[in-house]
């Protein structure tokens, strides 16, 4: 289970996250949902431990994510993309990975596989398309076998087999008792896989609760969407 | 999350990146032919040189070899946003430093002790090709290990700055001018700039300063790249990437 | 598409390039320390009656002597006008480099690499000449005019020959960098090659041929001291290090309009 507990951010004199609070349960898709600039990156990159938040907590089975032992087998996290340097090969990215938390090679060559990379393994990295790279963001996260994942935009790039592919990836995770939070601002990817929902609007969290709970009384997401976050205020962000 | 794993996943990383082998090959080699054009030049019967005095005065041109290498283990994370794959990977920020830290001075010892000994190779190698006979003495064993070290820690600072700034361009041009322009043209005008790294570090492999030695010149270096370190250190645990 | 607007695209570009700022504060910074202290250093050894030892006492020639900091400060103006292009964004920002931005609005290739090279020219000459005036006025502040032995006509060729140096310098470090794509190489090659440990000079021992490299060639631009024999007198150097010069930006032109970008 993961829990932000009213995060607060700032960057300069903006304040980027304000007093975020949400969880996400096991078993449960969890989508969050906002226009670009909401801060969906932000709580992420601090539930992740890579930045610091200036006040509240971001926990991870009770625990901050720099606390874990072996971080990559409890939480598999995809964020902004590849995250490869552009002159090595996908291979030999995985393996660093792998080689960190003592995990076989044989498993690298295992999620190459599923994700449908086992062809360019040997090709470097600064050749991949988007969606290669998405993949072998995607690779990364699995590699520890964990029980939650943390997708940032996981579909941008794919093409319609690979979104079909993550969003069986991602139900078939929930339903076997995993924890998935995944991050988009595409409102029919979400609709389509989400069981629980988290609207963020200019660092503010605007509403929380099942996809039911929150789409009643407007109609479908969309319209839900537009309603909560006044507007397209992402845009020109 | 074991040490030992973290330590070969950082050197894991430098051995699959090609900017990392293609460095290192070039500095040694670049130590052979440099280490064989003086041999050429200044050799001959009676040459009054050993096969380590001219090693030796390969050492400030291939220095710059090991600033690049050194810069690389840093800098190279902040391409691309690896650094946030490797801090997702390994959170534990004291830990990763220590880890990345390691495998730097292991990859710069590596090449620094491969550039002295091709160097001293192709040294002997010219002479002998042209059948001349060095001279013994001139300091021998002792100078090339001194020589080694002193490249090592140089690449060693290297690695400090460029964890610290993170940029690959500000660090080389930095520590470049500063070793090859700003040492020089200080050391003209005050004999304080014996306190810079580099010189006091040439103290290392040609001890010929007044008040420091071989010893306690390696220590200055050593100082000054733990002094950079540390501030590195503090930048990268506490500070957002 | 008028020339002119090319030309001023890539000069606002440069002159809006964090790298090039850097570099510029770098080298007057550098270089105003190398004077004060040498500058220091001179008044001291004046008053002690020690001028002889220190060498020159001349304002001009302890300013000067930072001249090799202008020198690269020009190399990485060369460098970072054109290697800023290949740059790649970060993937989750596209992935992609700015030289197709730079490709889509101005398609005529030899005219875009152009403008950069005169971008690197008009830097060069405009920030060579002004760090000179700035140190030489430090120098006299600390030193005292009357020490000056260097005539005006002197110091006014010698200033000239300096900036001709770095900015054909400078030229040759972007030639090199659109034929590398990366700034590492001409970096560390250009940086050493002004120093006492050039690899030109070493070059010296095995060749004269060695004597004709571009950096060789044109040190005689500087006036002053000769330290090392053999070589080009200035004029003939000079058009020596312009012949590599144009010619290395030939072939940069030629390989950049026929390969992908």
């Amino acid at each position: 289970m993961l829990l932000i507990d009213q995060v607060v951010k700032r960057r300069g004199s903006r304040t980027v996250l304000d007093r975020v609070t949400f969880a996400a349960r096991p078993g449960r898709v969890t989508a969050f949902l906002g226009p670009n600039g909401a801060g969906k990156s932000s709580t992420l990159r601090i539930l992740l431990g890579i930045d610091r938040a200036d006040q509240g907590r971001a926990l991870i089975g009770g625990r901050p994510y720099r606390s874990l032992r072996e971080p990559l087998r409890t939480v598999g996290a995809m964020l902004d993309g590849v995250g490869a340097h552009r002159s090595r090969t996908a291979w030999s990215h995985l393996a660093w990975i792998a080689r960190t938390h003592g995990i076989p090679r044989r498993r690298v060559r295992e999620v190459l596989e599923q994700v449908g990379l086992a062809g360019h393994a040997g090709v470097r990295v600064g050749r991949y398309s988007l969606g290669m790279g998405q993949r072998l963001g995607l690779a990364a996260a699995l590699l520890g076998e964990p029980e939650v994942l943390v997708l940032d935009e996981p579909v941008n790039g794919l093409d319609p087999e690979g979104i079909r592919w993550i969003r069986r990836l991602v139900r078939d995770h929930a339903d076997a008792g995993g924890t998935v939070l995944l991050s988009s601002h595409l409102i029919g990817e979400v609709a389509g896989v989400a069981d629980d929902l988290v609207i963020i609007a200019n660092g503010r969290v605007v509403r929380t609760g099942t996809l039911a709970e929150v789409t009643a009384g407007h109609g479908d997401l969309e319209e839900t969407f537009f309603a909560l976050t006044g507007g397209a205020p992402g845009v020109g962000r | 999350m074991r040490v030992g794993n973290v330590i070969l996943a950082e050197l894991d990383k430098l051995r699959t990146l090609p900017a990392v082998l293609l460095t290192a090959v070039a500095t040694v080699g670049a130590a052979a032919g440099i280490a064989a054009a003086f041999a050429a030049g200044d050799g001959g019967p009676g040459a009054a040189e050993s096969v380590t005095d001219v090693t030796l005065r390969m050492v400030p041109y291939v220095q710059a070899g090991l600033v690049l290498l050194g810069s690389l283990p840093a800098a190279h994370e902040y391409a691309d946003g690896q650094i946030r794959a490797t801090l997702t990977a390994v959170p534990e920020r004291g830990l990763l430093v220590a880890a990345k830290s390691v495998a730097a001075a292991t990859a710069v010892t590596l090449t620094a002790a491969a550039a002295t000994g091709a160097g001293a190779a192709a040294a002997a190698l010219t002479w002998w090709r042209a059948g001349a006979p060095p001279a013994a003495g001139g300091g021998g064993g002792g100078a090339l290990l001194g020589a080694t070290a002193y490249l090592a820690l140089i690449g060693l600072l290297s690695y400090a700055v460029a964890l610290l700034v993170r940029h690959l361009i500000p660090v080389l041009v930095g520590v470049l001018s500063l070793v090859l322009i700003g040492s020089p043209l200080l050391a003209a005008v005050t004999a304080h700039a014996r306190w810079l790294p580099d010189r006091a570090g040439s103290q290392l492999y040609a001890p010929t300063d007044p008040v420091l030695t071989a010893a306690t010149g390696g220590l200055v270096l050593l100082v000054w790249t733990v002094a950079v370190g540390v501030g590195a250190w503090v930048r990268f645990v506490r500070a957002d990437p | 598409m008028r020339y002119g607007r090319i030309l001023a695209g890539e000069l606002h570009k440069a002159a809006t390039l964090p790298a090039v700022w850097g570099g510029v504060a770098g080298a007057l910074l550098g270089a105003l320390a190398v004077t004060l202290l040498n500058s220091v250093a001179a008044r001291a050894a004046l008053e002690n009656g020690r001028a002889e030892a220190w060498g020159s006492t001349s304002p001009f020639e302890n300013a000067y002597a930072a001249m090799p900091l202008t020198v690269v400060g020009a190399v990485v103006l060369g460098v970072v006008v054109i290697s800023s292009e290949y740059t790649a964004n970060r993937a989750d920002a596209g992935g992609g480099r700015q030289i197709a931005t730079t490709l889509t609005v101005t398609p005529y290739r030899i005219q875009v690499l152009a403008a950069k090279a005169i971008t690197v020219v008009v830097g060069v000459m405009v920030i060579a000449p002004a760090t000179l005036l700035v140190t030489v006025g430090l120098a006299r502040l600390v030193i005292g005019g009357g020490a000056e032995t260097v005539s005006v006509t002197a110091a006014v060729t010698r200033c000239l020959g300096g900036t001709l140096y770095a900015t054909l310098t400078g030229l040759i470090a972007f030639a090199v960098t659109v034929l590398t794509r990366s700034g590492i190489l001409p970096l560390l090659v250009l940086i050493m090659n002004s120093t006492l440990v050039s690899g030109s000079l070493l070059l010296t021992k095995l060749t004269p041929l060695a004597h004709w490299l571009p950096d060789l060639a044109g040190r005689r631009l500087f006036g002053g001291l000769d330290t090392v024999d053999g070589g080009l007198a200035p004029l003939p150097g000079a058009i020596v290090m312009s012949g590599w010069t144009l010619a290395l930006l030939v072939i940069a032109g030629a390989v950049f309009s026929r390969r992908d970008a």
